[in-house]
């Protein structure tokens, strides 16, 4: 087979491959080689020290307890600089250590992106899985850089911490008048939506094919084998029409970006744009009911 | 092969020994997910029950929406195992002399004016007094009372127990009798186990210094800012680090002379200043409300739109309503009554000996507070009372349903 080829030609090129038996059935056993370079080295450099900040602002609140640590770490939170900060770096007690915190987790972020084009590169791939980590960079830009330059202050953004997201988000979303009226927030939802039922109409399909070893997809898709054929006659069955084994896969690419891309819009108009939601829904003709609340 | 006509040749499959292998992976994965996601779901589902048990939230269908009393105060009493007191025998020998002697008042001062004549006869006065004063703050007369002179003032407890009786009149005359509320839901009457529960002293700085969480996450919900400013407290006793804590003990500031209440204006328009800190300030008041009242947030608010008094279907929301006006009270008792209050351990100094008030020093996770009681003479205002607000408030202007259904 190809792949047992491609693989072997790793193993003689390296020693640093393990295989970890406990994986089987989940995953692929084989780990390693991996490639760290410079992009790889950078964002887990960055990644580290984001990660060691936050735990020294976690261990502060705590009394540098470890006891406390382990027990209130869902709590715990780094929280941004107050508002009247506005842009400006804060002490650290005042939100500094979050601002530090959030640097180097966007320098890792980007750097991963870069890791991820470049690794492609190398291998010959299009660098597909580094523009769909892009609209993931994208969200997470817009929450927590965009917006809250936008509103001109960095406690727009969330805190770091387990609840901390959460109460972001409800708090955002009451803040912005409920977030489910916001249009973007609806197309995001919706490519949400159709990212797992696209996932899992594939990954049925594929699992359904395995007597005909579709679970060998690299190869079908270069073969167009038995399987594969199989699979396309079900959903002509089913539902008139197929994907291709190459569409499939832009169609989950494209409902999983879309997940992300129109999240990202959907904040970067919140409050300068539009500060509540809930009203445009009523100006829109969206808001339930006979619009009773509606002002 | 023609794969458009039926079925395909060899439809049911013939799988080899690696295809086999695959198919158990893929049932033993199946069915490991799926009891890892439903006991996942089913152990959080009792850990939030156990949350909500804690905290007394409860299903909407079992919100008192009607506005009556579900506890009293005998029965909250029993619930939380503290004894009702009642006069002791010393006390009751020493006012059976007395009201021999003294079958009219001596020395009333507040009862007789705002419940009237009634309580020039010193039995009623007894009467009242062993109904809300004694068990109220859980002590004999003598507590109060010089035993040989029921009528002398030389106990610091007897002026602190006095301006305690004038600033409930006045908040029942003023506030209590002015709530919003639907045609026929039953109005409450503040008495001192209101407040007490049978402690006379319950709530002031001392305390709260001692046992912050009693003021915080025990006494009802998450604490506020204020609190985790002044005691170092959050959910799990740690101030967050950066957080902006301001002194917002109130969720009104203080209001214009129209009666226009500033409420944490958390929805935001076009002048809303950034940030989120007013928000986050906001739902920490909101859930202490939720654990003060034992209700959930659409218990007063319209879940599609928090900021509207009336929701899609055009039901006015009565609680919201009365939620802003008890707000706005509460506010009165923060910044106007507790501060010129006598101090017990010197009734010539104070002042900011109280701990600031909150929904559950009444509310104690009911609707309506266990200690409210049903009361027939209703306080009438007093021209010239002897303690009176440092401000007088207006009353904030009545939100009103236009039309509900």
């Amino acid at each position: 087979m190809t792949t047992e080829v491609y693989r072997e030609s790793f193993e003689r090129r390296t020693k640093t491959v393990r295989y970890l038996r406990f994986l089987e059935g989940l995953a692929d056993t084989q780990v390693g080689p991996i490639f760290l370079g410079m992009w790889g080295t950078v964002a887990l450099f960055s990644y580290l020290l984001s990660a060691f900040i936050t735990a020294i602002g976690f261990g502060e609140q705590v009394g540098w307890n470890p006891i406390r640590l382990v027990r209130e770490l869902p709590v715990l939170t780094l929280y941004p600089p107050p508002p009247s900060y506005g842009l400006q770096l804060a002490p650290l007690q005042e939100g500094g250590y979050w601002q530090i915190a959030t640097f180097f987790l966007t320098v890792s972020l980007i750097a991963w992106t870069f890791r991820a084009w470049t690794r492609a590169v190398a291998n010959g791939l299009r660098p597909t899985v580094a523009i769909a980590f892009t609209a993931a960079l994208f969200l997470y830009a817009a929450i927590y850089i965009i917006h809250p330059i936008s509103m001109n202050s960095w406690n727009e953004a969330p805190g770091h911490g387990l609840a901390a997201i959460l109460l972001w988000t409800n708090h955002f979303s009451v803040k912005y008048g409920n977030f489910y009226y916001n249009p973007f927030h609806m197309v995001s939802i919706f490519g949400l939506l159709g990212s797992a039922v696209i996932l899992a109409m594939h990954g049925a399909t594929i699992l359904a094919t395995l007597a005909y070893n579709a679970h060998k997809e690299i190869d079908e898709i270069e073969k167009s084998d038995e399987g594969t054929h199989r699979a396309q006659l079900f959903w002509r069955w089913v539902m008139g029409f197929n994907a291709t084994a190459h569409s499939i896969h832009v169609w989950a690419l494209g409902f999983a970006s879309l997940t992300a891309v129109a999240g990202a819009i959907g904040v970067i108009a919140t409050g300068w744009l539009e500060p509540n939601w809930y009203l445009w829904g009523c100006r829109a003709g969206i808001a339930p009911g006979i619009q009773a609340a509606c002002p | 092969m023609t794969v458009h006509e039926g079925a395909p040749p060899g439809a049911v499959a013939k799988y080899d020994e690696r295809q086999r292998e695959i198919l158990r992976g893929e049932l033993v994965g199946l069915v490991a997910f799926t009891i890892l996601a439903l006991g996942g779901v089913i152990a959080l589902s009792m850990a939030f029950a156990g949350v909500r048990e804690v905290s007394g939230y409860r299903a909407e269908h079992t919100y008192n929406y009607a506005g009556v009393q579900q506890v009293n105060f005998l029965q909250y009493m029993e619930r939380i195992g503290r004894p009702v007191a009642q006069p002791s025998a010393e006390a009751l020998q020493a006012y059976s002399e007395w009201v021999a002697k003294n079958p009219r008042t001596v020395n009333v001062q507040v009862l007789n004016k705002y419940l009237g004549d009634k309580y020039n006869d010193t039995n009623n006065v007894f009467a009242y007094m062993s109904a809300y004063f004694t068990p109220g703050v859980g002590q004999s007369c003598e507590y109060c009372h010089n035993l040989q002179n029921f009528a002398a003032y030389d106990k610091p407890q007897k002026t602190v127990a006095k301006a305690m009786l004038i600033m409930q009149f006045e908040l029942q005359a003023k506030w209590i009798e002015n709530i919003p509320r639907p045609e026929g839901q039953p109005l409450y009457q503040i008495k001192c186990y209101t407040c007490h529960y049978g402690q006379a002293k319950f709530w002031n700085q001392d305390l709260k210094a001692s046992n912050p969480e009693l003021f915080g996450v025990a006494g009802g919900g998450n604490p506020t800012p204020h609190d985790m400013k002044n005691n170092g407290i959050t959910l799990n006793g740690k101030v967050p680090s950066s957080y902006e804590v301001v002194d917002d003990r109130y969720l009104a500031t203080r209001p214009d002379a129209e009666g226009n209440y500033n409420f944490y204006q958390v929805t935001a328009s076009k002048d809303t200043p950034p940030g989120l800190v007013d928000t986050y300030r906001n739902q920490y008041a909101m859930y202490h409300q939720n654990t003060a009242l034992g209700v959930g947030c659409d218990f007063c608010h319209y879940g599609g739109y928090f900021k509207s008094y009336v929701t899609a279907d055009g039901v006015f929301k009565w609680p919201k309503a009365q939620a802003r006006h008890m707000q706005a009270m509460m506010l009165d008792i923060a910044l106007n009554w507790f501060p010129q209050m006598p101090n017990v351990n010197d009734v010539t100094q104070n002042q900011n000996y109280y701990a600031q008030p909150n929904c559950y020093m009444c509310h104690r996770g009911y609707v309506v507070p266990p200690g409210a009681a049903e009361f027939p003479e209703k306080p009438v205002k007093v021209a010239d009372p002897q303690i009176k607000p440092l401000v007088d408030l207006p009353l904030p202007k009545p939100i009103l349903p236009t039309s509900s259904k």
